[in-house]
């Protein structure tokens, strides 16, 4: 007989470790090293919180295989129905096991998404994971407690462990003590318990962030005020249900039950109201408020916001509605139903797959709320995107629009509210505003906005996104984004900074309903020629030895075969790569147009126009800046050359870009996404990294080792061994920092100073070899400028002045041309 | 029609006199027309059995359609390999076939009854001494017996396991013999072929182990008589010659007996009585040690010459309910789900997927590349692991086609591949010579004799297949050198 054993004992790495994994992005288990992002109290926090401080009584394993399993639970009893639930609760770390074939499935599925992360889901099983932050987001959709342990308990095959049990109760008990409120731009916090107040004030964090000069505050609880105690506003939820009845169909149901329910609840309030139902609040600072709410969560009082925007008469209604005939999809319904799911609103998160109408969850969200709206997005491109879809979808007086976007107008509204768009850089800007800038930012800050509605979240550093929530001061933010990854943990500020995620849509199940396209995704690995990878084995730095493998003339050629057969298939081809100089040299040897970041604003237009009508140009270079944010329906296939390291957001932003493809709904169309890797490099390990997303939301990578026929291809580029060292050579000689990725305006990650950033135009300070002032790094630039400068030339139309200067222009260029 | 590939392989390998005693018995004759043939040469000797006179071979080409004719290439081989059908030898004649006339006899007593052989079994008195023996208590034996031998393969956790019974040292010789294991230092380690063996179908699995037995069947008896047999008091057995063809017909009699009935060992031969106590071992008979006059055949034992699933196709689901089905959800992201309780089979996962959590019928893991070369580098090919996963699906996952994701199956052989590009040359590595002179030359001389495989001018040295001329060179170099 083996000794018995605890199932749960002291795990052997980092504690940290495993807490990190798993807490609230999706991710795989490749990777852990993830706890060094995570801050002190935070990880207090979690520690509290996660699973492994509780220990399963009975756990006591199996005596088999000692030594197979990390997380052996074969000593939970099986139900004898088992067979019908279709949940696996792991009383360890939270995650749960679900057979998508079971015929409960949708029941589970549709609760978990509410209590859970989704891990993967791919499939015949899914995965997902209990998490402090999933269960938060349950509680703020109105379950309680108790509705989750006992549906917990009701589809699980096995006894609910009563570790869970008291994970889950631990993580939802406190909810909705305090809460944080918007009053006339000062930020409050509220309590209806004066105790609970004494304990956040006792706390040096809260304390320190509290203006002292103000007193707490009580009053009486506002009856229609709006801040009402959870329950009583249930009537009110139900009407708002069926003012937004043509949306919101499925819930008339149950609404009209609860507000039955609710009425009873409201004279009982009324009554206690007279006697006891006071509020109590103290004032905190703006530029604290993420730092409080962070806090409070750690002290076990995580502060609710909610806005009852209905009963807001402070601020001016806003006249926008949703054009008649507007249908939105069900899922979107459902993402709005959890934000505006008691009548009020919330702030949270919403992840939808590229594609899949975010904007249009936004404008609907904006239509309910029907208060003063701000847009941020992340760059000017997509401010005059979200512009043009509101007017699209939404019955709104265009005088109602504004946008404040650097060089173009900037005018407050003309009305008492309207909706403002504008970039995080502009609003996050610290200095060097030009006088209308600044009376623009004057009258952002100095109102009170019903919503702010947070385009691309994923890419907003916590620093930033600090100095925006205090600025700008709105009842509720609403963030959207497809990828809710980064690689490092910064993922989790989003939730003290905005809210807990309300939605996550399943890749999988949108795809097979044709609302956004499917993708064969492959996989092609590129040997290294012999003489690349030896240099490639020599290279003593990284950055060299990116540009070796971007530059493999191998992947080259197959990049040049996928063009030239999708291309022959009628495809519109767009090719990424994150490193210019490849980008520049594949796009130059291949004859195709490319827009990086230092192409102008006007060049990037035209390309990308031509792109989209002109049957001539099927193919267009894109580096970094096509990543997000750049809708192109035309396109239907991706080639990727390079990528930045092993980012899972980059992988899944990028496949984003054809998921909209138009011609989705056709007959037996895919979209095709291929990912070239140089075989035996760092890409490969890179590659498997970065797939981790996708291949856990169901896509999965096909490996191709061999495109058949490519060395019969005509016109093969570096078929000769000459050719090839002729590439090598010029690698060689490139300079290293030609290696690193491009940084561009508008990608909050790589920005270190974000208020720091120069407007365009301004001068850009860069560390350059001599060679490169003296043009010797650029191959041959001159000559491609001067095409496309011609072509601008025919478009725009400069003065005569502007004419007769380029034509002088180039005509010294010819003669200089001829000389050389 | 599953052709039991080793038992014909084996057969085939046999001399035409083993065959000519093997024929002499129904039970034989009849398993090797049920289990080894194909379907045509099902048919031919239907056809040829009543036949008195050798069969035309012209004849025999008109009733096959010309298009047919692998068929018939395959069939006649088949038939001509296992002695079946001869060639009738009579020059002026043209050229017939006959049928080997012992087969021909005991087909035609196996089908129409008849003959005074109690070739297929004597049925034990129904007033014998004892406790009889219930079907579910003979598949609880057999499976037990069966997994402690698959699991001491697996030998993962041999101590594990010794509370449930261990297996006898005969079947531990047996299986190192058979190269299933390698006994290194008292503890066995499994081989290529042992996981080759374990990831066979049940039934593959019990031939294959019989043909080792078959094969040692000397060897074996020897073993036995030291270790085993010494309490069976019967003294004659240690002069006892195991007779290959009496136990082949013996384990082709067993696949024709009842499953539930017991039987008399009377009519059994010396050497088939022996083989009765290693057939208890296997798990394919019961021999009651308390009533050493019966034994029982065990579902093993009934399904060895039918193509039935047996009740180990899958061993590991000792739950009735979802038994004969297979358990294992293969997803695109390589995560494996199985839904099993049993040790050995998650002892065999464990032989190349990352397990990570158990639950009481339920095993969640993960294929990695880590996972899938550490199988590889024990032997198991990645071929094995994919079959192994298609015959063990989950009826889910057979709504697929193909059942499993085809990009998982093409990362598993990719994982496999990449292990395979080292090519090894072997040959002689020189270094440390006096000074760089000597290094050029030599290696300028090797390269010239055309012996050089590789070399490094930075460290001074280089690689070479061949060294004897080298050698001569250097000691040639050697005594000039203080000349000069």
């Amino acid at each position: 007989m083996a000794p018995k054993r605890k199932a749960t004992g002291p795990p052997k790495g980092n504690p940290a470790k495993r807490i990190a994994s798993g807490v609230n992005t999706p991710r795989s288990d490749v990777q852990s090293n993830d706890d060094e992002y995570m801050e002190e109290g935070d990880k207090r926090f979690m520690e509290k919180l996660s699973f492994k401080t509780y220990v399963d009584p009975q756990a006591v394993a199996r005596p088999h295989l000692p030594g197979v399993f990390r997380h052996d639970f074969s000593y939970l009893a099986l139900k004898p129905d088992h067979a019908d639930r279709p949940l696996w609760v792991d009383p360890d770390r939270g995650r749960i096991i679900m057979e998508s074939f079971s015929s409960r499935f949708k029941e589970a599925e549709s609760f978990l998404i509410n209590i859970a992360e989704p891990q993967s889901r791919v499939s015949l099983i899914h995965e997902y994971t209990l998490t402090p932050h999933s269960l938060f987001a349950a509680v703020s959709v109105g379950l309680t407690t108790d509705d989750i342990i006992s549906n917990l308990e009701s589809l699980s095959k096995t006894p609910l462990a009563k570790s869970v049990v008291d994970f889950i109760t631990t993580s939802t008990k406190s909810f909705g003590k305090v809460r944080l409120v918007l009053k006339h731009t000062k930020y409050w916090i509220e309590s209806n318990d004066a105790e609970v107040l004494q304990t956040l004030l006792r706390d040096s964090v809260i304390s320190q962030a509290r203006i002292t000069s103000t007193e707490i505050v009580t009053e009486a609880a506002p009856k229609m005020g709006a801040l009402v105690i959870s329950g009583t506003s249930m009537a009110a939820g139900a009407k708002q249900a069926m003012g937004k009845a043509k949306e919101e169909e499925e819930d008339i149901v149950p609404d009209a039950n609860k507000e039955a329910d609710a009425i009873k609840n409201q004279l009982l309030d009324e009554d206690e109201d007279e006697q006891a139902d006071q509020v109590h609040s103290f004032e905190i600072a703006p530029e604290s408020v993420q730092e409080v709410s962070k806090r409070c969560k750690a002290i076990d009082l995580p502060l609710t916001e909610e806005y009852d925007f209905r009963n807001d008469y402070a601020n001016a209604n806003l006249k926008i509605d949703l054009k008649p005939g507007t249908q939105i999809r069900y899922y979107q319904e459902k993402a709005l139903h959890k934000m505006f799911g008691n009548g009020r609103a919330r702030s949270g998160i919403i992840v939808l797959p590229c594609g899949a109408g975010k904007t249009l969850v936004g404008i609907t969200a904006a239509c309910t709320v029907q208060k003063g709206i701000v847009v941020l997005a992340t760059s000017t491109m997509s401010v005059i995107q979200w512009k043009s879809e509101f007017m699209k979808w939404a019955n709104i007086a265009p005088e109602d629009i504004t946008t404040f976007i650097s060089g173009g107008q900037k005018e407050p509204f003309r009305g008492n509210t309207g909706v403002m768009i504008s970039t995080y850089n502009m609003i996050a800007q610290a200095k060097g505003r030009s006088h209308h800038s600044q009376k623009m930012m004057d009258f952002i800050e100095n109102r009170e906005w019903g919503l702010m509605i947070l385009d691309e979240v994923h890419v907003v550093p916590a620093k930033m996104f600090q100095k925006v929530t205090y600025k700008v001061k709105s009842h509720t933010k609403l963030g959207l984004t497809a990828t809710l990854l980064r690689e490092d943990d910064k993922i989790q500020e989003l939730n003290f900074l905005i809210g807990p995620k309300l939605f996550e849509a399943n890749w999988q199940e949108l795809s097979e309903q044709g609302h956004i396209a499917k993708v064969q995704c492959a996989e092609v690995w590129c040997p290294m020629t012999s003489e690349f990878y030896s240099e490639y084995l020599k290279a003593k730095t990284t950055g060299r030895r990116n540009l070796l493998f971007t530059l493999n003339p191998r992947k080259f050629q197959a990049c040049q075969y996928l063009i030239k057969y999708h291309e022959a298939r009628g495809d519109r081809i767009i090719v990424f790569s994150d490193n210019v100089v490849a980008l520049q040299h594949y796009a130059r040897k291949m004859d195709r147009p490319f827009i990086f970041g230092e192409t102008g604003q006007e060049e990037r237009q035209r390309l990308l126009e031509n792109f989209q009508y002109n049957e001539a140009t099927p193919t267009i270079f894109l580096s970094k800046i096509g990543d997000t944010s750049l809708d192109l329906p035309e396109a239907t296939c991706l080639i990727q050359i390079s990528s930045h390291y092993g980012s899972r957001r980059q992988e899944a932003q990028r496949l984003g870009r054809i998921l909209r493809a138009k011609r989705r709904n056709d007959e037996g169309f895919n979209a095709f996404f291929y990912s070239l890797v140089s075989k035996d490099t760092a890409e490969m390990y890179y590659s498997s990294k970065r797939q981790a997303f996708l291949v856990d939301q169901g896509y999965s990578f096909k490996v191709i080792t061999h495109l058949s026929g490519i060395q019969d291809m005509p016109g093969l580029a570096f078929s000769t061994p000459a050719e090839r060292r002729e590439l090598l050579a010029a690698v060689l000689l490139l300079n290293e920092s030609h290696a690193e990725t491009e940084k561009i305006e508008g990608d909050l990650f790589s920005a270190a100073r974000p208020g720091a950033r120069k407007k365009a135009g301004g001068v850009k300070r860069t560390a350059n070899t001599l060679a490169d002032l003296s043009g010797g790094q650029n191959m041959a630039y001159a000559e491609y400028d001067r095409k496309k400068k011609a072509e601008v030339g025919k478009k725009t139309k400069g003065g005569a002045f502007m004419k007769k200067l380029k034509r002088e222009q180039e005509r010294k260029r010819a003669n200089a041309a001829d000389f050389n | 029609m599953s052709l039991s590939s080793a038992v014909l392989d084996y057969l085939q390998a046999q001399p035409g006199v083993t065959f000519k005693r093997l024929y002499l018995q129904p039970p034989t004759v009849l398993a090797v027309l049920r289990r080894m043939l194909p379907h045509l040469a099902k048919n031919i000797i239907m056809a040829m059995l009543f036949m008195p006179e050798p069969f035309l071979e012209e004849d025999l080409l008109t009733w096959i359609r010309a298009e047919a004719r692998p068929q018939r290439d395959e069939a006649m081989t088949v038939l001509e390999q296992l002695h079946i059908l001869t060639l009738v030898p009579e020059p002026p004649t043209p050229r017939a076939y006959r049928l080997n006339t012992a087969f021909a006899s005991s087909l035609r007593q196996a089908l129409m009854g008849g003959g005074s052989t109690n070739s297929f079994g004597v049925p034990a008195d129904k007033d014998a001494p004892g406790p009889k023996r219930t079907v579910e208590e003979l598949d609880k034996w057999a499976r037990k017996q069966w997994e402690a031998i698959l699991y001491y393969m697996v030998g993962s956790a041999e101590r594990e396991y010794s509370r449930e019974g261990n297996i006898s040292s005969g079947t531990r010789k047996l299986l190192e013999m058979g190269e299933f294991i390698i006994m290194r230092g008292g503890r066995a380690d499994i081989t290529k072929g042992g996981f080759t063996f374990l990831l066979q179908e049940a039934n593959a699995q019990v031939w294959t182990l019989l043909i080792v037995y078959l094969e040692n069947s000397e060897s074996v008896s020897s073993i036995h008589t030291k270790s085993k047999v010494i309490e069976n008091q019967s003294k004659d057995i240690e002069q006892l010659q195991m007779d290959p063809v009496e136990m082949l017909s013996f384990l082709f009699m067993l696949g024709s007996l009842e499953l539930g009935q017991d039987y008399n060992t009377e009519s059994l031969t010396k050497t088939q009585f022996h083989m009765l106590e290693d057939l208890h071992d296997f798990g394919i008979v019961y021999h009651p040690p308390d009533a050493r006059g019966r034994f029982y055949p065990t579902r093993l034992a009934t399904t060895l010459t039918s193509s039935d699933a047996s009740l180990l196709s899958n061993p590991n689901s000792s739950l009735s309910m979802n038994s004969g089905k297979g358990s294992i959800i293969l997803e695109t992201n390589h995560r494996i789900y199985t839904y099993t309780s049993s040790p050995l089979q998650i002892a065999v996962l464990a032989l190349f997927a990352n397990l990570n959590s158990c639950y009481p019928n339920l095993v969640s893991g993960k294929l990695t590349k880590k996972s899938i070369q550490r199988a590889v580098e024990k032997g198991i090919t990645a071929d094995q692991i994919i079959d192994y996963l298609r015959t063990h699906a989950h009826p889910q996952m057979l709504k697929n086609q193909p059942v499993l994701p085809p990009t998982v199956v093409d990362q598993i052989r990719l994982w496999q591949i990449e292990g395979d590009r080292m090519e090894a040359t072997p040959g002689f590595l020189l270094k440390q010579f006096v000074n760089a002179n000597e290094y050029r030359e030599t290696a300028q001389y090797a390269e010239n004799l055309g012996v050089l495989v590789w070399r490094n001018d930075r460290e001074h040295m280089f690689f070479v297949t061949r060294i004897e001329q080298l050698q001569q060179y250097l000691a040639k170099r050697k005594t000039q050198a203080p000349r000069r």
